[in-house]
């Protein structure tokens, strides 16, 4: 009776602790899930920011004057532009 | 000699005490445990709430979880707004203590003087100053870097708009708080605003999260908006308002395009105009959308709908002839003249020449009732159903209450008044076969469906009248566009001044579609107060409704219906193998 009581309560003594380290385990990884999914979120809105830029390095203002400058275009009319009928696909 | 007690022999237990003492105590003791079981069980079972409660404040936090603005995008999905974040800076000033270099390198990345931060460092009695908001993510980041205490950063986040003046009216802008304070950003501000969530955690020691309790509200992000704009058109149509400004020294000007198959807005323009990052100083004529909010008399570009409404009636035919001479003729005791006299001139060349007499001449064979309902099927003194902040409805009095004159006056545009916008949309009825149609500042799925206004021959005449304008003889060749059939009405109307009219200020209008025989666009441009000698809408607005067609039509992909003289040079050799 006394070894079995023994036995019973080296099994609760060992499941104690393995909850403590499981519980330690859970949070430590619950802080990393969250410091990434922090990061990610930071690169998301990193993206948007040069988005942005990347937009507001092409509006059509800078396009017309670098292309009227810098590479001496010109507008195209309708007299120096080749029509052609578009191609009905296929079904 | 030891001296002993021995215990079994103290007189104090010979002494005899009475029960009742050791009782006493064991029921004393046996109180105290009692005593203690209860308030563990209170602890633990009863008022077991009240310290869960207390050790959660202690660790467990509610934390807000931002919903992002939803962005505003062109018809072709660019970006013309969209939130990027942008932390603010905020001190403890009783907490900043760092030398003088490294406060000064501050002041430098805040784009303030050193003296000037100090001022705002100096009051110790605040706990908490706004240093600058809304700064730039990489400044910040060198601010964080310099790691000053007392120093915190806020996250916030700002409106970006890449498009600048060009589209400022459309899309507005929104205050430092995140809410919209004028055109799209303030009309569709709850679609675009979005809710905040939030989520309940519990912070270990160090700040960090490791666990949600409870119930977490996910974030709702603002919703995307596709509006009808198209940004290229958009830039164009204003960068040549601008033009037209500068060069007729005119005040204020508007432009508008819709398109004419699915009564879209493609572009809607004005100036003077504002960049949206830089609001300082701003005044009301900057911050207008003036094709929206101003009313103004349309002037002659109302002739056509009396044209079509004769035609409507069976009054004329279009080559029916009516005897404007001498030009100038008197209802009630006014007179009406043309600025230019002609003789007889047919119903077209009515239009086409802009004859004030030949206009009132038809307009007299009504009833005032016929062309009020002929003027408000067409929109006018009605509001537009465009869910955009300020936007009038013009004035149209009932029939009832018009004398001739202001019959015949009316007929040539002035005792009423209207926006451009609405004047864009109510030539849609000559542009859609005489459909009026609903139009949008959102991006439409399928062509509209109008509403019949007048006969499809009828607008169909009106249109070849409204292309004599831009045709030789006409009031306006200046609208005349390379490759393309055009058509249009101008209007020069004297600017009321006043209880009268003003002599010397003038707006220029011109508004028409192309091409003609099956109709696209409906181009609107407006000049108000040119004033550098020319002031005929057929001179300083129908230049800009030609280039604007132009543009719009090529980048639309509609082939011109004109033969130009084509300029490619094209060598095809054949290849050689």
């Amino acid at each position: 009776m006394t070894r079995l009581n023994l036995v019973l309560l080296f099994a609760v003594l060992l499941s104690a602790m393995h909850l403590v380290q499981v519980q330690y385990d859970s949070r430590r990884l619950y802080a990393e899930i969250e410091k990434a999914q922090a990061q990610a979120r930071k690169l998301e809105v990193e993206h948007e920011r040069l988005q942005v830029d990347k937009r507001a390095q092409a509006t059509p203002l800078r396009v017309e004057k670098l292309a009227k400058e810098q590479l001496k275009m010109r507008p195209a009319g309708p007299a120096i532009t080749q029509y052609i009928a578009a191609r009905v696909p296929q079904p | 000699m030891t001296r002993s007690v021995l215990y079994t022999s103290s007189p104090l237990l010979a002494s005899k005490t009475p029960v009742w003492r050791s009782k006493f105590m064991v029921a004393g003791l046996a109180l105290g445990f009692a005593t203690l079981a209860g308030r563990a069980a209170w602890i633990q079972v009863f008022g077991n709430d009240f310290f869960q409660r207390q050790g959660e404040v202690r660790f467990a936090r509610t934390l807000e979880l931002p919903a992002n603005r939803g962005r505003i995008l062109d018809r072709n999905g660019l970006l013309l707004a969209t939130s990027v974040p942008s932390p603010s800076i905020w001190a403890i000033p009783e907490d900043v203590d760092a030398d003088k270099r490294k406060l000064a390198e501050l002041a430098r990345l805040l784009e303030m003087s050193p003296a000037e931060l100090g001022r705002k460092l100096q009051d110790e009695d605040k706990t908490f100053v706004w240093l600058k908001r809304q700064v730039d993510e990489p400044v910040a980041q060198q601010i964080a870097a310099l790691g000053i205490k007392g120093i915190y950063q806020r996250m916030e986040y700002k409106r970006r708009y890449p498009e600048g003046e060009a589209a400022a009216h459309v899309v507005g802008f929104t205050n430092v708080e995140d809410k919209g304070q004028e055109g799209i950003e303030l009309a569709f501000d709850q679609a675009l605003a979005g809710r905040a969530g939030s989520r309940r955690v519990i912070k270990d020691r160090l700040g960090r999260i490791i666990e949600d309790v409870g119930q977490q509200v996910p974030p709702v992000d603002g919703r995307d908006l596709q509006l009808s704009i198209d940004s290229k058109v958009q830039f164009f149509a204003w960068q040549k308002l601008r033009d037209a400004i500068a060069e007729h020294k005119a005040k204020a000007g508007s432009v508008v395009v819709l398109d004419v198959q699915t009564g879209e807005v493609l572009a809607l323009a004005n100036y003077p105009s504002y960049s949206p990052a830089r609001r300082q100083n701003l005044t009301g004529a900057q911050l207008r959308n003036r094709a929206l909010t101003d009313t103004f008399e349309p002037g002659s570009t109302m002739k056509p709908f009396i044209a079509a409404l004769a035609l409507q009636k069976g009054l004329v035919r279009p080559d029916t002839v009516i005897d404007t001479a001498p030009g100038r003729m008197s209802i009630g005791g006014s007179t009406i003249r043309d600025s230019h006299p002609h003789g007889e001139l047919t119903v077209e060349q009515v239009i086409q020449k802009s004859s004030n007499v030949g206009t009132v001449k038809l307009a007299m064979q009504m009833s005032p009732r016929d062309m009020w309902e002929l003027y408000t099927e067409a929109g006018f003194g009605q509001k537009p159903h465009v869910p955009f902040p300020g936007a009038v409805s013009g004035r149209l009095r009932p029939p009832k209450t018009w004398r001739p004159i202001e019959q015949a006056t009316m007929s040539y545009g002035y005792g009423l008044s209207a926006s451009l916008f609405q004047l864009a949309r109510a030539y849609t009825v000559f542009a859609r076969d005489g459909e009026l149609i609903p139009v949008t500042l959102l991006k439409a799925e399928g062509p509209a469906v109008g509403v019949r206004v007048i006969e499809a021959r009828h607008a169909r005449a009106v249109r070849h009248m409204l292309q004599m304008t831009t045709g030789p003889g006409g009031t306006a060749p200046k609208a005349q566009t390379v490759g393309y059939s055009v058509g249009g009405k101008t209007g020069t109307a004297h600017k009321q001044e006043g209880r009268g009219y003003s002599d010397k200020k003038y707006r220029g209008f011109f508004v028409g579609m192309a091409p003609i025989e099956q109709p696209r666009i409906v181009v609107a441009v407006m000049i108000d107060e040119p004033s550098n000698g020319k002031y005929f809408g057929g001179d300083v607005a129908a230049p800009v409704f030609s280039a604007t067609v132009q543009q719009t039509l090529r980048l639309l992909g509609v082939q011109p219906d004109m033969n130009v003289k084509p300029q490619v040079v094209v060598d095809a050799v054949e290849e050689s193998f």
